[in-house]
């Protein structure tokens, strides 16, 4: 048996607050063995962050610390910064969450890295240099040598992530700490990421922790697995025993929270109930008993330990649940689930065939370009952006249309195109069969507003601080003119079918969770009644548990009201989950279109084919074992005016095409082709 | 811009000011024609039309460099060629050491927010920031007094910027130092802490900015990461605002030119003003306005140095 490399045990932190001292992590115990990984899932404020900033010696000063780290042999705790400086970056290296602020503005890539070389080690300039370049080169920067002298700015954040990585790397250090490293990047870019570190971990043969909230990426990179809660690992297990075998009815929950990209199935999703606690003054009791489903008056009587509860056959698990032995495989208890199935409300239009539906929103043949332009004083015209080129689509009443794709493809710019109601020149919006090229004036406008609504993406920013919820909620209404009475009875019944408290319509949104702040937003959507309601990525910045109710919620209201949606993301599994046909979007035009099975089970296009590939599954027998496709490079430049396919640069296909094949790529437009509920943009599929 | 504004500085002297007051009240009374026939050669009399006065004004200016002379027949030249140097001696120094000290107070205080030596440096800042400058200068030349009394020879100077009988290079700077170090004290006492507070809140918003945290990652210790990768961020704003300074404190520094008795710019823009010097008054309106853009150029400068990305671009 070998040493640990890093062995952490009884790790508390407690740091002040304005409202009493904030218990961040309250009691953490783990070993870690060289080459090994361990994954730490969690959700925002579940500490995990916190145990891995407490290991690097990078909390503030103020922070109380007890317990031990102990790393290759040397107790951490109580070395001063400089001690602790020798170490990290050294034998210490960490990777951070958003590669866009993580480098230094004002200083070169180069120098950055050698800065890291030159910190631990005396290298002659030259030496650094060829180190540094090398290093670039590892990571899959292309012209390595150019870049070195580039500034972050000029970097997509993936390459900024490359470049991270290759700073934590410089020193081949023997302990990776990760830090929801692939959490601001898209999916493609996320898969490149992951097979980086993995890359970087066998090349080095260092230790990896990896923090993420992403349950698939945890199946796709961890051995061993810690689940934390409200500060405190709940459950222990390897990664097999963990997903398969689970004990505690958090990470149940957790695992059942999520939508699955590879099931097709239509069952609501199980969200947990409630709101983690704030971690002030906890009482001796388990701090997830308010939100589970199985709690017993033993539950609120004493917090439970991490007691060993696995078998000699699969080795150790430990799971903090008094009830866990109870629990068998599959999340069941007494043979029912832990957490019970929310009821599915039948749609109203669910017998009514497609064709028969009425259509809510048309879009014909949307463009939007942006001139790019150069020179200080007198501007000048260099050439345009095509943000968006030429899409058509059409929502019909009581459905859901989705658009994906990577950041920078378009989608945002799409939707604020149909919220503006910008008249097209050589195509035309509908809404409700009112052409916006008709509306001439305000009163027209905000008639035909009525229609159309948007929820934004992120909940804090979307709501005016300074406005109770009652304002908010009633201010579209004010706006089209409804009395005050009259508003107030609607503001009440829209808290009600959201699943807020409507007396708690007197409150500022600070007082809410980005859960509740979400369902506020979408309240607010609703007030006037409108046909179609845009969501930009409604759920992306929620954690699972809370995200999971929020898409329930937006499942039933569409039932209920026979809403259409015009759904933005990223996330493909939220999007499977929801969505009833979906457009694959990349650099402004749609790819792939169709009901979301066809896509989902047979991809035509090989962009979609990959961008389903790289979306890891929360299960890891799956996950190890597909085969994937990864694609090289980031998003091209929209502003390419070649007439060729604009995905060649980056397709898999095309690598293995014959060259007669090869050049009709690169020289014909590939038009959407295809019968109605699955067309795609690809000659040769 | 800085001819456009001389000029119109130029009528708007002629319009407020009056060389001929000088001549009020004089026992015995000038008559009319002789106040014109002193005032005529300097290009002061009122008896010839605005546009000619000002014409020969302008012409001197462009053709000669020639800005004109005082009521009195003084060149403005000779004035404000000797003034500007005292001024800047004065005032570059003691803006330098200011801002330097300010800075590193910032940095010292911001990487100890909240502990008793930000709270001491803070203080005190604040302490020093409102003390009037005439209080500190007599402060500062009672205690140089008293000491040298106690040492029983004059190390510091309490008047004048030189001593007139003094030759030789080292002797000059000794000299010259032993005048400039009072007045320097004062106006750092009083001028260093806006740079402070600046740099401390400025730095205080970098400081826990993701980048930092990568560069103490890296190996750097928390004093390293904050000096080379916070404090090059946040002194792009102080470098802005300190060169922006410039022209006021080169001609704002006039109570500390009189307590001192230094003839610098200060005093000269008070004087020309009170004896109704029409051409001093111009020729400092146009010096101002020169240091303006000075200021504005090494504001450039200092922002191109200290942010690379506006290189690129």
């Amino acid at each position: 048996m070998t040493n640990p490399l890093l062995s952490v045990r009884d790790l508390k932190v407690s740091f002040p607050s304005e409202t009493g001292t904030v218990d961040a992590v309250r009691g953490i115990s783990f070993d870690l063995k060289a080459g090994r990984t361990l994954g730490i899932v969690g959700e925002s404020g579940s500490g995990k962050s916190v145990t891995s900033l407490a290991i690097m010696g990078l909390l503030d000063e103020n922070v109380r610390i007890s317990g031990s780290i102990t790393f290759d042999g040397q107790e951490l705790l109580g070395k001063s910064d400089k001690q602790l400086s020798a170490i990290r970056g050294n034998g210490l290296a960490m990777i951070f969450q958003d590669p866009l602020s993580s480098l230094t503005p004002v200083f070169s890539i180069g120098d950055q890295l050698i800065e890291a070389l030159t910190v631990h080690r005396k290298l002659s300039k030259r030496a650094a240099w060829a180190r540094a370049v090398e290093l670039l080169e590892t990571v899959g920067l292309p012209n390595p040598e150019r870049r070195m002298k580039s500034f972050p700015h000029e970097f997509s954040g993936g390459m900024r992530q490359r470049v991270v990585i290759a700073i934590a790397m410089a020193n081949k250090p023997k302990l990776i700490i990760a830090d929801e490293p692939t959490t601001a990047l898209d999916v493609t870019i996320q898969a490149q990421i992951l097979d980086l570190i993995a890359k970087a971990q066998s090349e080095t043969g260092a230790a990896v922790i990896m923090i993420t909230h992403d349950m698939g990426v945890v199946a796709k990179t961890a051995d061993d697995v810690l689940v934390m809660y409200a500060g405190r690992p709940v459950e222990k297990a390897p990664v097999h025993e963990l997903f398969h075998r689970t004990r505690m009815p958090y990470s149940i929950g957790l695992l059942g929270a999520i939508p699955r990209v590879d099931k097709a199935e239509k069952q609501p999703l199980v969200p947990v109930k409630g709101n983690p606690p704030l971690l002030i003054n906890l009482p001796d009791a388990c701090p997830f008993a308010s939100r589970c489903p199985i709690a017993i008056d033993a539950c609120h009587t004493r917090e439970p330990d991490l007691v060993d509860v696995g078998n000699e056959k699969m080795g150790e698990h430990h799971a903090a649940c008094i009830r866990s032995h109870e629990i068998t495989d599959g999340g069941l208890i007494d043979g029912r689930r832990v957490f019970p199935l929310p009821d599915v409300s039948e749609r109203a239009l669910a017998g009514v065939p497609r064709e028969d539906r009425p259509v809510t929103l048309e879009v014909r043949n949307m463009t939007k370009t942006f001139p790019l332009m150069k020179g200080a004083f007198l501007k000048r015209k260099l050439g345009e952006v095509h943000a968006i080129r030429g899409i058509s689509f059409d929502i019909r009443e009581g459905e859901t249309m989705a658009i994906v794709g990577e950041s920078g493809c378009g989608k945002t710019t799409t939707l604020l195109q149909i919220m503006d109601l910008v008249e097209q020149v050589d195509g035309d919006i509908l809404i409700g069969g009112t052409s916006v090229a008709d509306v001439r004036g305000g009163h027209a406008e905000r008639t035909l507003r009525r229609d159309i609504q948007i929820v934004f993406q992120d909940p804090m920013g979307a709501l005016d601080p300074r406005m109770t919820v009652a304002d908010i909620i009633a201010e579209p209404l004010r706006a089209i003119g409804t009395k005050k009475a009259e508003s107030e009875t609607r503001v009440d019944e829209l808290m009600d079918l959201v699943g807020l408290d409507p007396s708690h319509s007197n409150r500022f949104p600070s007082a809410f969770s980005g859960g509740q702040r979400q369902r506020i937003g979408i309240a607010r959507a609703l007030a006037t009644n409108p046909k179609v309601v845009v969501l930009d990525e409604p759920v992306s910045a929620l954690d699972v548990s809370i995200q999971a109710g929020v898409i329930n919620l937006l499942d039933e209201l569409k039932a209920k009201l026979g809403l259409s949606y015009l759904f933005v993301a990223h996330d493909l599994s939220v999007v499977r989950h929801i969505a009833d046909r979906v457009a694959v979007m990349y650099l402004g035009a749609f790819v792939e279109q169709g009901s979301v099975n066809e896509i989902f089970e047979d991809p035509q296009h090989p962009y979609t084919q990959a961008l389903l590939s790289a979306i890891p599954i929360p299960d890891p027998d799956i996950e190890r074992t597909r085969e994937r496709i990864v694609l090289t490079g980031d998003l091209a430049s929209a502003t390419d005016q070649s007439g060729g396919c604009s995905f060649a640069s980056r397709c898999q296909l095309f690598k293995v095409l014959p060259p007669e094949d090869q050049a009709r790529c690169l020289g014909e437009v590939p038009p959407l082709t295809g019968p109605e509920n699955h067309r795609n943009a690809c000659h040769f599929r | 811009m800085i001819v456009v504004a001389t000029n119109l500085t130029y009528f708007l002297a002629w319009g407020f000011l009056d060389p001929r007051n000088n001549y009020v009240g004089r026992r015995p009374p000038l008559s009319e024609d002789q106040v014109v026939q002193l005032l005529q050669p300097r290009n002061l009399s009122d008896t010839v039309s605005l546009l000619e006065r000002w014409w020969n004004w302008f012409s001197g200016v462009i053709f000669r460099w020639d800005w004109g002379v005082s009521p009195v027949g003084q060149s403005v030249n000779d004035q404000v060629a000797y003034r500007m140097w005292v001024s800047a001696e004065l005032v570059l120094g003691a803006t330098i050491l200011a801002t330097v000290l300010g800075i590193a107070l910032g940095v010292y205080t911001a990487s100890r927010q909240y502990k008793i030596a930000d709270r001491i440096g803070q203080a005190t800042s604040i302490i020093t920031m409102n003390i009037n400058i005439v209080v500190a200068a007599l402060g500062i030349v009672l205690l140089a007094i008293g000491f040298n009394n106690m040492v029983g020879t004059t190390v510091f100077f309490v008047t004048g910027s030189a001593s007139p009988d003094v030759t030789g290079f080292f002797p000059i700077i000794i000299d010259a130092l032993q005048h400039l170090i009072l007045p320097t004290v004062a106006l750092v006492i009083i001028g260093y802490a806006g740079t402070h507070f600046l740099q401390r809140s400025l730095l205080l918003d970098n400081i826990n900015a993701d980048y930092v945290r990568t560069a103490r990652a890296k190996g750097l210790t928390k004093g390293q990461a904050i000096r080379k990768h916070a404090l090059r961020t946040s002194l792009i704003p102080v470098a802005t605002q300190v060169a922006f300074t410039i022209p006021t404190v080169f001609m704002g520094a006039i109570l500390t030119e009189s307590i001192f008795g230094w003839n610098g710019m200060g005093r000269y823009f008070l004087e020309t003003i009170a004896k109704n010097d029409i051409h001093g008054t111009v020729a400092i309106a146009a010096f101002g306005a020169v240091l303006t853009a000075i200021g504005a150029l090494l504001a450039d400068i200092a922002v191109v140095v200290l942010d690379p990305r506006v290189r690129v671009s």
